[in-house]
């Protein structure tokens, strides 16, 4: 497995003595090359902290960190040639126009005139600005910055886009758009993206992998679905069995097994908590009932609802890697 | 790597199409302009007195020296705090900075593009208002310099380009450090003013406790007495104490430019006319006045990076 990002124990304690705040502490983490990664937590979590020190404009306090290979102090301009960097709490040039600002920055990035033209006129069509480009940003409302700063980090064509908390302050329909052009940027062109943001409804569902970061700290890491897994081995499997027929001797037998934590009956539909997935036990003691007629068995899935719940609550120093 | 051009490029015709630099250039024009009114209407009103008046290159360089000394050490100094701020800060507040500088770009590029598009913008302001100023007076006087007098304009020129720039690494340097431009702004206009007026004051008063110079009351019938020990002790003080002052050394590289006459001796007492010194001479004199100018500019924008580069951008 490829990696993008790795940190090694990285640290970042802002002030000192009494007023020391450890925003990143002793930190290990990996980004997938080619995944969309979610770095999920909530405010002051340090999720700016570290996407900072990942780009170069903060240096850490102690321990190291890679991006696509590149230390982070000691070739950081590497790393900002590759990775296009939404800030959180950007600005641009008010008296320049959307292509104006988009040009300096491609100039920035060594991108020769002609080459500057195109791409930036491309881009902005990209992102649903080609109608306002010659307008003056001053003018412009939140979500067509909003746009603009996605513009800005495609300018260079990144391997590696990072975005911090992209769609703050974007209506709905804007938030859209930014998840479509981020699917697909990661289907069409291949490129890793990481996502940093506390809008775990609206952010979650387009994540390949997610990392849940609390008080300065990874709690868990990895693909979505691995950790739901590991959620479940943890807290119990969650079994929702319908049935038709004799259900209070299906009942009875299922009490019988040694795997239930508990086991509920609303209806028709039987609602169990088991520490291991007993799906075809279920189904065998099932058929040995007479008249009884199973209509559906499901194992429901941890939402990531529930495991940001359980994550963000759980003591750190409970850490789990991924 | 992005080159220093870029930044310097874009930051000039930032300045140069800013309101702030427009009206600057505009109203230092009008102030040079009003200081040749007030020479030309003096020179007009002495001449029944002095017929034939001084030789000619004293005059004509008199004229404007008088029109350049007593604006240019205010226009240099106010232009480079204003231009130079909210540099940094600016930036920072706006929230461009961390975009920029997440650009493959050194920040000592950024700084240096800026120094050099606040370098140009400020010479051809300089160069706009004093020769707009002067060309007005030679169509006024009537007189032509000579090559030697274009020559001290032009050195001077240079010159209040350079003493503008110090202020302008000094107003960097405070723009980095402060986190808001209204905090660099205050900081700068309080440096500025500290150095324009309250040491002036500060350093009359020392030499006036430390060595009051003696001045006998006149008997009657008789010219007033001057203690010229006590005088050059007391000018001594102030000169030394005002020293620490950009403004002291830039209106030294004025006198010695702009006035063949004037010597190392210090304005005071006045010196017999002597012989009038070479442009050479003069610049050897102003020397060590233009080091200290050019040092302190050095170190202003050394502290610059040195803070610049190890800051938290976010
Ligand atoms: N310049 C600073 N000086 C001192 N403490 C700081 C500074 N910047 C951030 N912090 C602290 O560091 C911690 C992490 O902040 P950070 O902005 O990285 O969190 P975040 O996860 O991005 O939060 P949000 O969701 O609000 O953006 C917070 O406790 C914050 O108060
Ligand atoms: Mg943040």
């Amino acid at each position: 497995m490829e990696y993008v990002i790795e940190t090694n124990d990285l640290t970042k304690v802002y002030g000192s003595g009494k007023e020391a705040v450890t925003a990143v502490d002793h930190e290990n983490m990996r980004i997938k090359r080619g995944s969309i990664s979610g770095i999920l937590g909530p405010n002051g979590a340090g999720k700016t902290t570290l996407v900072m020190m990942l780009t170069g404009l903060i240096l850490p306090t102690s321990g190291t960190a890679k991006v696509l290979g590149h230390d982070i102090v000691k070739e950081s301009l590497q790393i900002r040639k590759k990775v296009g960097l939404l800030p959180e709490g950007f600005g641009f040039y008010d008296h320049l126009t959307a292509k104006q600002n988009l040009d300096y920055i491609a100039a920035l990035n060594d991108i020769p005139k002609e080459e500057r033209d195109k791409r930036v006129g491309e881009i902005l069509k990209a992102v649903g600005s080609d109608g306002f480009k010659d307008r003056k940003v001053g003018g412009f409302s939140r979500g067509m910055k909003q746009r603009l700063a996605i513009a800005q980090t495609l300018i260079k064509d990144p391997e590696l886009l990072i975005f911090d908390e992209p769609t703050a302050g974007v209506d709905p329909e804007g938030a859209k758009a930014f998840k479509d052009m981020v699917s697909k940027l990661n289907k069409e062109q291949g490129k890793t993206i990481v996502v940093c943001t506390h809008l775990l409804f609206e952010m979650g569902p387009l994540c390949t992998d997610v990392a849940i970061m609390n008080q300065g700290r990874f709690v868990v890491q990895g693909n979505v679905e691995e950790i739901a897994e590991r959620m479940m081995a943890e807290e119990g499997y969650r079994i929702e069995v319908e049935a038709r027929g004799d259900v209070g001797a299906f009942v009875a037998k299922l009490k019988r097994l040694k795997e239930i934590i508990s086991l509920e009956v609303k209806d028709d539909v039987i609602s169990i908590k088991t520490m291991s997935d007993v799906r075809a036990e279920i189904n065998k003691r099932a058929a040995k009932i007479k008249g009884l007629e199973v209509l559906s068995i499901r194992r429901l899935e941890p939402s990531l609802e529930d495991l940001f719940m359980k994550y963000y609550q759980k003591e750190i120093g409970v850490v789990a890697h991924g | 790597m992005a080159d220093v051009f870029v930044v310097a490029s874009k930051e000039f015709s930032d300045i140069v199409r800013s309101k702030r630099f427009i009206v600057l250039v505009a109203i230092f024009g009008l102030i040079m302009t009003a200081a040749m009114v007030t020479v030309y209407v003096s020179i007009v009103q002495t001449m029944p007195t002095a017929p034939g008046g001084p030789p000619m290159p004293q005059r004509f360089l008199g004229t404007v020296a008088y029109m350049l000394i007593s604006t240019m050490p205010l226009f240099g100094a106010v232009m480079g705090v204003a231009l130079g701020c909210d540099t940094i800060s600016g930036e920072r507040e706006k929230g461009t900075l961390k975009i920029v500088l997440a650009q493959p770009v050194f920040r000592d590029t950024v700084i240096n593009g800026k120094f050099l598009a606040a370098t140009l913008a400020v010479s051809i302001a300089v160069f706009i208002t004093s020769l707009a100023n002067v060309g007005a007076s030679i169509m006024i006087l009537g007189v032509t310099p000579t090559g030697e007098e274009a020559l001290r304009l032009a050195l001077f020129m240079v010159f209040s380009v350079l003493f503008a720039m110090t202020y302008y690494g000094i107003a960097v340097f405070l723009s980095t450090v402060s986190k808001k431009t209204s905090q660099s702004v205050i900081l700068g206009v309080t440096v500025w003013a500290v150095f324009t007026f309250v040491i002036p004051i500060i350093a009359t008063l020392v030499a006036f406790t430390i060595a009051p110079p003696i001045i006998r009351p006149p008997s009657p019938g008789e010219p007033m007495e001057m203690d010229i020990e006590s005088i050059r002790r007391y000018t001594a003080i102030v000169e030394t104490i005002s020293s620490i002052t950009p403004n002291h050394h830039f209106s030294k590289v004025g006198q010695y430019l702009l006035n063949p006459y004037a010597t190392t001796g210090g304005p005071f007492p006045p010196q017999p006319a002597q012989e009038a010194a070479s442009v050479t001479s003069s610049l050897i004199y102003a020397g060590p006045n233009i080091l200290v100018l050019t040092i302190v500019t050095t170190l202003a924008f050394i502290a610059s990076y040195m803070v610049f580069t190890r800051q938290e951008v976010r």
